[in-house]
């Protein structure tokens, strides 16, 4: 019985019942752990019948018996066959529980079904995981945060869910792209007032600067701040390494000077746009008030580290007011910055009629080059027309030799006539001969060119042939590769999912248990076979044994019965014979009636036996007392009922 | 205006002016609970406002000590050595803050970004997908006010976004 336990155990256990490690038979089930398992097992079944029941015992006694007698009419639902009422529960007794319990469990939906069919492969494992884990995620509550415990601050925690924000920070090493400072120095040309700058910043940096912790506003953008400063760093260290190693080395220049060129290069390049975008239509860039001041921010921040922009800078500020001669400024710049306002007029003008000159000249450069083309294009054409000419002209030449020639023949005509006549003549035999010299060779070739296109036909064939051969095979092999790896995969697959396999149950046993138990049946069956033979030949031998008592009965009752006749001691033995084979029925009935008895005597003990293992007095003492319980409660609810 | 600095002491003075230049950095800018004892509101708005122009014109026009000196006329000998050696130390970083500014001219800028990569695993009506997603959020500055962009893509849209960008960098680097 332990194995089927065991099993039961297992089961249960599957099922959710929570079964401590001590319990190993159904023996030590306590009343309480019987109608948990029962309710599961029930609610695994047929959930609709079970949501109803509760897995623990109340404490009232009529409570106890309410829920003992639901749980027997779920039981009998379900299609349990057994005796059960409410005192199976409450007051269990082994075998009763087992079967049940065993009823129950047989009953159980297998799971084995559903998970065959599905898809194989090792991702889906990994992926079937994830989704249990966020399901069971997804089966938490959300609580707020003070009732947060470990296991919820992993999903529900706000760390999770902080944006990535970055603030500007300072750093005492901090160089924002290399050789900028060095440049920097440079331009500003007086080293002494870097020396001294230097000194004061080291005197910031340790008594001011606070340490890079407390500088961002919230500590949340503490670390993003550092990855984006130390990223952005980075990736102009290395911008600066691939420019110089690509285009800085080649200018031949050191890197302070590159950087310099580099500069001076994109400043012009950013001026020229912006007077390409200002020049042609100058009422709408400086008419707006709005385009103005953006064109003038723009150039006020010009006012960089060096000093050419920032004279043409603080120009372009002064001239603000005349708005109308800001095209000339970059001309005019430099000059202009220390002359008055009229001279700048003056020049001005100058410059507008340089300009309309400069302007006339364009014009005609650009009709002379079209003239030009034009100019081209007909040439083409009149070189093509005299090719074409001088085509006609040689066709034409021709036709006149032919011409010519006939009208040379016309004086003699029938000569002529005859010596051309002649010449058709031999040139038809010709024709002819050589007709016949040509179907003689062309024979044979025409002969070898089929033979050889047989030839080539049937390599061909071969060849097609063993091409789909080589394809079938091809094919076959892909089929084959593609059904190992499915193989392989589905072998992978379920060493994972033998290895998540719990391991309690070991199957080795119960195959053994299994096999013991069928061997058992076999030698069992092989004793009943051999009573069951010694039965059927003690039969036989009392029905050949009844049969020849008749007989003889039958052939001594005649032959004496003839004699009875005659002899009057005859028949007296006659009597006697009936009487004694009389006698002898009796005690062959006697006999028979004394086996049944025998029969029913064992069948009533082991009748009685039963009962005495149902325990039925107990049971009934039992009872009575649930009874005097049930009436004590009732009569002290009553009294409640009167005093409330 | 600014001789109002002169209320304060002067290691006072320098660590105020310290914050001042913080806050034209991007940085925190000093809280006025901290003065209130020193100075009313209007003279706090008036005091902040005439630094920040002193610091940020000196570091614009790389003004050299006498125009700063000039600037600072009416305070005490001893705070304005300070407000200098300040404009001094932290010169070059208000240039850079400056140029970042100037920089940040376009009418919408990007702030910072934050990308998430997720797996889609099943949706409400298909029980089983396989589609990775990335979420990407972008923060634009627009007229000073930070306003976040929250995108999600699958992988074709990512590629387009992807392509999109590098062919601006391309253009960028042409321009350089």
């Amino acid at each position: 019985m332990e194995e089927v336990d065991k099993i039961l155990i297992h089961a249960l256990k599957q099922v959710g019942t929570e079964v401590s490690e001590e319990i190993n038979s159904v023996q030590q089930f306590s009343s309480e752990l019987i109608v948990e398992a029962v309710v599961r097992c029930i609610r695994v079944i047929e959930p609709g019948l079970g949501s109803t029941l509760s897995t623990s015992l109340p404490p009232g006694m009529s409570a106890r018996f309410r829920v003992g007698m639901s749980l027997a009419q779920a039981c009998q639902d379900i299609g349990y066959k057994g005796e059960i009422g409410y005192q199976t529960f409450l007051y269990s007794n082994e075998p009763e529980i087992r079967s049940l319990l065993m009823c129950l469990v047989e009953k159980l939906p297998r799971e084995s079904a559903e998970t065959s069919d599905q898809p194989t492969g090792k991702s889906v494992v990994l992926q079937r995981a994830i989704a249990t884990a966020i399901k069971s995620q997804l089966a938490v509550p959300w609580l707020p945060q003070n009732c947060r415990r470990l296991l919820h601050i992993e999903t529900q925690g706000p760390e999770a869910l902080h944006n990535f924000h970055t603030q500007p920070l300072s750093l005492p090493n901090c160089t924002k792209g290399p050789g900028k400072k060095q440049l920097k120095a440079e331009h500003t040309g007086v080293i002494s007032v870097c020396a001294c700058m230097l000194s004061e910043m080291t005197d910031y940096q340790r008594d001011i600067l606070p340490p890079l912790t407390s500088q961002p506003s919230h500590h949340v953008s503490l670390v993003a701040s550092i990855l984006e400063q130390h990223t952005a760093e980075l990736s102009t260290a290395q911008e600066w390494e691939n420019e110089w190693k690509s285009q800085g080395l080649l200018s031949c220049l050191s890197p302070q000077e590159y950087c310099a060129w580099k500069l001076s290069r994109l400043r012009k390049r950013i001026e020229e746009q912006l007077r390409s975008a200002a020049l042609p239509s100058p009422e709408s860039v400086f008419g707006g008030p709005r385009s103005t001041s953006d064109l003038s921010e723009l150039l006020e921040t010009f006012r960089a580290p060096s000093d050419h922009i920032l004279t043409k800078g603080t120009h372009f500020t002064h001239t603000q007011k005349f708005t109308f001669t800001q095209e000339s400024a970059p001309v005019t710049s430099i000059h202009s910055r220390h002359q008055s306002d009229s001279d700048a007029l003056h020049q001005e003008e100058e410059l507008a009629s340089l300009q309309q000159q400069l302007q006339q000249l364009c014009n005609d450069v650009t009709q002379l080059t079209a003239d030009m083309k034009h100019m081209s294009v007909t040439n083409t054409q009149v070189l093509s027309e005299l090719k074409q000419r001088e085509q006609g002209n040689s066709e034409k030449e021709e036709k006149m030799q032919v011409k010519k020639k006939t009208v040379d023949l016309l004086p003699d005509a029938d000569n002529n006539l005859l010596k051309l006549q002649a010449q058709v003549e031999a040139g038809a035999n010709r024709m002819v001969n050589l007709a016949s010299q040509w179907e003689k060779h062309r024979a044979p070739l025409i002969s070898e060119h089929r033979r050889l296109k047989e030839i080539c036909s049937n390599r061909d064939l071969e060849s097609s042939r063993k091409l789909s051969e080589i394809k079938s095979l091809h094919d076959k092999i892909c089929v084959s590769t593609e059904e190992a790896r499915k193989k392989e995969e589905m072998y992978k697959q379920l060493v994972t999912e033998l290895e998540n396999l719990p391991q309690d149950v070991s199957r080795s046993a119960y195959t053994q248990r299994i096999l013991e138990i069928i061997s058992n049946i076999k030698k069992q069956k092989e004793e009943i076979t051999k009573i069951l033979s010694d039965t059927k030949e003690l039969q036989k031998e009392i029905n050949s044994l009844t049969g020849k008592l008749d007989r003889t009965f039958a052939v001594t009752d005649e032959l004496i019965f003839k004699d009875a006749k005659k002899d009057e001691s005859v028949r007296k033995s006659y009597k006697y014979l009936a009487a004694l084979h009389e006698n002898c029925n009796h005690l062959i009935q006697t006999i028979e009636d004394t086996g049944t008895i025998l029969r029913e005597i064992r069948d009533l003990e082991e009748q009685i036996e039963a009962e005495n293992g149902k325990k039925t007095v107990a049971n009934l003492e039992r009872i009575l007392e649930d009874y005097k319980a049930i009436r004590q409660e009732n009569a002290a609810l009553a009294a409640k009922v009167r005093d409330g | 205006m600014v001789d109002l600095l002169g209320r304060l002491a002067v290691a006072e003075s320098v660590t105020l002016c310290h914050r001042v230049v913080d806050g034209l950095c991007g940085r925190e800018p000093p809280h006025r609970e901290d003065y209130s004892t020193v100075w009313s509101l209007e003279e706090w708005v008036e005091l902040l406002h005439s630094l920040t122009a002193i610091f940020r014109l000196a570091a614009l026009n790389n003004s050299s000590d006498e125009e700063v000196l000039a600037e600072l006329s009416g305070l005490g000998s001893s705070h304005t050595e300070n407000v200098l050696k300040v404009l001094r130390a932290r010169e070059e970083e208000i240039r850079r803050a400056l140029l970042d500014i100037t920089n940040f001219i376009s009418s919408a800028m990007l702030q910072d970004f934050d990308w998430q990569l997720k797996l889609a695993l099943s949706s409400d009506k298909i029980s089983s997908l396989h589609i990775p997603l990335l979420s990407l959020s972008l923060d634009l500055r627009e007229d000073g006010a930070l306003r976040s962009v929250a995108m999600e893509m699958n992988r074709d849209e990512l590629n387009a976004l992807i392509s999109s960008l590098e062919a601006a960098n391309k253009v960028v680097l042409q321009l350089k």
